[in-house]
């Protein structure tokens, strides 16, 4: 009977991930990555950032 | 007085109305003709299909905040158009057939100075057999379209959710019904605020889901896909896409145009020309979209249809429709004014405007099947064409002998914000901006777009931006203290 393995913390988010499917060859975030698209202190710079984007988009496509 | 008809009420006819209404109400008569009574925010419509927001959340009655203005509201639907009167009538006049306000069933002929067709699009659920018959969804698959509809849809999922709950798996479809479909974003949206939802319910290891699409590849969104800098490379929108269905465990079926839809199965034929089934438990496919089917008809009462509208039933206005192949596509192609070239008091906005071709590059299968997203036109660049004809509109009324302003999908950008699951602190979101909507080889080379101003990120920012602008456009639309202060 085979040991069972304990999955590595930095990939338990992406254990599903089977090789040489579509999903295998394509860029997977990394488990730091994951945390910061909500972490609250990093989104509120986010945040701010977004809309000044938007805003500048939006003043740049009237004419 | 000048009499301003503006045919809709969705983003690009309603600001068109609202600032119609600012600008021209007192001493000019608008008048806004809408089928439908109610004014809907639909972009919020997938967490309405998802149970994260009711009805009354997402839409509001027009009548109200019309009577708040001086516009006319006529809850009526419009059959044709009469450009240059009838042999009885000399002024230009469109015929309208009511839907509501106790008048249902019976026509009227509307007069106009100047008009503007915001009707939006015709749901073509029946141009897939098993979709739907003509604009109404069938009994197989569900829709996040109308409210309504996705009333319905959170109603059948929460249905799969209970048999997962009882331990029987679940396959989940969701993507785009036809090989001519846009708006590739809102099933876009969907799959993801559902795999998030059954995250929540803990029942996402019972589900499996897949996506399936007309684009040709994940992340096209029916403009060719796009750029921007990511982890210091300038990435295709196709890592970004895939990167988050294989983080979310979802599979992909791409280049498919769904022929057939039955009980719990569809068949497609994908751009190798192969054709195959795909089984579900739960589907939501998005119908392509055409015209709403007005008719044109000249002072003799002869049809011509032809001259005003392209085949699919959008308007023709000042876009080049002379380019048959891709190579020789030209951003100057698409329409600046909006201004129909037959008659010069006619203009387009939003969805109802035909556009030259396709942004994605044509494909066919090699049985002769085209494939290829349509282009999107919903949203922001909606709202800044209903401004900008009006804006044109209230010019040529003071005098200005052509129009005055402009607003052109290769020279404007676009924000879009996909949800990808609902919560204050637990919800992500992909915020994109890109410039120009359509692409500028020449002036871009390699990627077509301004690389600076094309950006894409997914976080929890993304989705308060999102539940911001919800609130933001919802507000802005029921014309409140400040409205003209939000941006289109």
């Amino acid at each position: 009977m085979s040991e069972e393995v304990k999955v590595d913390k930095e990939h338990s988010h992406v254990q599903h991930v089977e090789p040489y499917t579509p999903q295998f060859g394509t860029m997977i975030p990394s488990s730091g990555q994951k945390f910061m698209r909500t972490c609250v202190i990093w989104q509120i710079i986010r945040f701010i950032a977004i809309n000044i984007k938007m805003t500048t988009l939006i003043l740049k496509s009237h004419h | 007085m000048a009499k301003i008809v503006i045919l809709g009420a969705g983003v690009a006819g309603h600001t068109a109305a609202s600032f119609a209404a600012k600008w021209l109400g007192n001493e000019h008569e608008v008048i806004v003709v809408s089928p439908n009574s109610k004014w809907n925010w639909i972009p919020s419509n997938i967490w309405v299909g998802v149970g994260e927001m009711s009805k009354e959340e997402v839409t509001f009655d027009l009548a109200p905040v019309y009577a708040k203005t001086k516009a006319n509201f006529k809850q009526a639907k419009a059959l044709s158009i009469n450009p240059e009167g009838s042999e009885s009538n000399n002024s230009p006049f469109v015929t309208v057939e009511y839907t509501g306000q106790g008048k249902e069933g019976t026509t009227e002929d509307v007069a106009y100075d100047y008009l503007i067709n915001a009707t939006g699009p015709k749901l073509n659920f029946g141009a897939t057999p098993g979709l739907g018959e003509g604009t109404n969804l069938g009994e197989h698959t569900v829709s996040v379209c109308t409210a309504d509809h996705a009333i319905h849809a959170s109603h059948e999922l929460d249905k799969c959710i209970e048999k997962m709950k009882a331990g029987e798996r679940q396959k989940f479809l969701i993507g785009t019904g036809h090989g001519m479909c846009t708006c590739q974003g809102a099933a876009f949206e969907y799959i993801f605020n559902i795999e998030h939802k059954l995250q929540e319910r803990g029942v996402r290891d019972m589900a499996d889901m897949t996506w399936i699409s007309n684009e040709s590849f994940l992340g096209d969104f029916g403009m060719g896909g796009l750029h921007f800098k990511m982890g210091g490379f300038v990435t295709s929108s196709k890592v970004f896409a895939e990167s988050l269905y294989a983080e979310r465990g979802m599979d992909w079926i791409i280049g498919a145009h769904v022929n057939k839809v039955e009980s719990g199965m569809v068949t497609y034929e994908t751009l190798d020309g192969a054709i195959d089934t795909q089984d579900f438990d739960f589907a939501m496919l998005i119908p392509p979209f055409a015209g709403v089917g007005m008719k044109a008809y000249s002072k003799d009462g002869s049809d011509i249809t032809d001259t005003v509208f392209a085949p699919n039933g959008m308007m023709k206005v000042d876009a080049d429709y002379s380019k048959a192949t891709y190579a020789d596509w030209e951003p100057s192609d698409w329409p600046k004014t909006l201004q129909s070239p037959a008659y010069k008091n006619i203009f387009a906005a939003g969805i109802a405007f035909a556009p030259p071709h396709p942004i994605s590059k044509p494909m066919k299968s090699p049985n002769g099947t085209p494939i290829t997203p349509t282009p999107p036109r919903t949203g922001m660049p909606s709202a800044m064409m209903g401004k900008a004809v009006i804006s044109s509109i209230r010019d040529m009324i003071n005098g200005a002998p052509e129009p005055t302003h402009t607003s052109c999908m290769a020279e404007m950008g676009a924000a879009c914000v996909a949800s990808a699951g609902k919560g204050m602190l637990s919800g992500t979101a992909a915020a994109m901006t890109v410039f120009p909507i359509v692409p500028d080889f020449k002036k871009y080379p390699g990627t077509g777009r301004d690389i600076n101003g094309t950006t894409g990120e997914i976080g929890l920012a993304a989705h308060w931006v999102k539940h911001l602008l919800h609130h933001a456009f919802i507000w802005k639309a029921k014309l409140k203290p400040g409205w003209t202060l939000i941006p289109e």
